[in-house]
């Protein structure tokens, strides 16, 4: 290394500790000089950019940090809460909605159509076919099979906004409700429980028969559903004409 | 069995790492920032918004030792960016100084005195790697890292920095005064 290169290097990095530099130092007593006169300058640089500190500046610093840190926490902490208040809104509208939806269902209006006509339960002497197919009639309903023999009650009754057929029926002695809903087509036969009823729905090929019982058994549902069925859509070849 | 670590707690961890790491560094952002700008105000502002957004990406920070360059690297494009928003006011050094606080002491007087106004005089191509150097303690290989450029030229802007600042003080006029001309 030349005196050139050492001044080049030394002005460039004063502090630099590179051997060929430390080895020409050693060496050149001209170009120790400058080097000893670099590190004074050096010195001088390093004080004069020493500026003093503004009073606090750490803690100002971390006292913005902190409060900006909490402003977000506040800012999550009510947007979670009003995504919970919104979650429950919503909760709660479509809980009224499906309630309202669910009290519309032809199970939930047979069931609220009970207590008006509860006293036809109690009805146990069989009536002949005429007043039946009477009632049918007035609901331009088909018959096309023979009536079951254990109907102890018929009348038309309105239930919500369908026009229906409301029969009992006696099988073995239990009293199961029975009504038959010319204008309304159902897509699957289901059992269904509302307020201490228990009932079924089934479709038929004009309509929707559904039974219900207070006394706790859904055994009669299956001979009764097969003799109305038999009686309204008929059996085979066995279909007897329309009303 | 390990147990798993509480959230509390490494909120708490984040927020001592944050808290260390602006104790030991404001400082040195500040002394950084203000012959970087050349106004207390600015440089103060610009030592916070530096933390603020290094508080944002502390996870980025993986070692100590890393974290002075870190700092500098986000206070230098802190600087950046508040020169184009604001584009700086370039007004004489000794206009600044008229007004500044920190200059408010015995020391205005003297050498130390005359080297900050050459200091401040010296164009920002020379004054940013010097200070990287002197105030940073970064080589010319980190400094080269840093500004994107060679080491050779880096080399060379240092030495030109100490012959211009050394030609400042000897009474021959500033090029180029604060900013990033």
């Amino acid at each position: 290394m030349d005196c050139l290169e050492f001044r080049r290097r030394l002005g460039a990095e004063p502090h630099g500790r590179d051997p060929q530099m430390l080895a020409h130092r050693e060496a050149c007593p001209a170009c120790t000089a400058a080097w000893e006169k670099a590190q004074r300058f050096e010195r001088d640089l390093h004080g004069a950019l020493d500026v003093p500190l503004p009073e606090g500046l750490a803690e100002r610093v971390l006292l913005a940090q902190a409060t900006g840190e909490r402003q977000r926490q506040v800012r999550r902490r009510r947007m979670a809460l009003g995504l919970a208040a919104s979650l429950l809104i919503a909760l709660g509208g479509g809980g009224i909605l499906w309630r309202q939806a669910q009290a519309h269902t032809l199970p939930a209006l047979a069931v609220a159509h009970m207590p008006g006509e509860i006293g036809a339960l109690a009805l146990t002497r069989p009536l002949a076919p005429a007043p039946v197919s009477a009632v049918f009639a007035e609901r331009h309903a088909a018959l096309r099979g023979p009536l079951p023999i254990d109907t102890t009650y018929v009348h038309a009754c309105d239930v919500g906004p369908y026009r229906t057929v409301h029969l009992v029926s006696h099988p073995d002695g239990q009293p199961v409700v029975v009504l038959y809903v010319p204008t309304k087509q159902t897509s699957a036969r289901r059992d269904f429980q509302r307020e201490g009823w228990l009932g079924r729905e089934v479709p038929l090929e004009h309509g929707t028969l559904v039974m219900l019982t207070n006394r706790g058994d859904r055994r009669p549902f299956d001979a009764v559903e097969q003799g109305w069925r038999v009686a309204i859509d008929g059996l085979g070849d066995n279909r007897v004409s329309e009303f | 069995m390990k147990r798993p670590v509480p959230v509390f707690s490494q909120v708490d961890s984040r927020q001592r790492q944050f808290e260390a790491l602006t104790r030991a560094h404001a400082g040195d952002l500040y002394r950084f920032a203000y012959w970087l700008c050349g106004q207390d105000a600015l440089a103060q502002d610009l030592v916070q918004e530096t933390l603020l957004r290094a508080w944002k990406n502390l996870d980025a920070l993986r070692e100590a030792e890393a974290a002075k360059p870190w700092l500098l690297t986000i206070l230098r494009r802190e600087h950046a960016r508040l020169h184009e928003r604001r584009r700086f006011d370039t007004t004489e050094l000794d206009e600044d100084l008229a007004e500044d606080a920190a200059w408010a002491s015995p020391e205005r007087h003297g050498d130390a005195a005359q080297l900050r106004e050459a200091m401040h005089k010296l164009p920002h191509k020379y004054r940013e790697p010097l200070l990287l150097q002197v105030l940073g303690g970064m080589s010319c290989e980190e400094i080269a890292a840093e500004l994107g450029q060679q080491p050779g030229a880096v080399m060379t802007q240092l030495f030109r920095a100490r012959q211009k600042l050394k030609a400042i003080l000897h009474g021959e006029r500033p090029e180029v005064q604060h900013g990033l001309s």
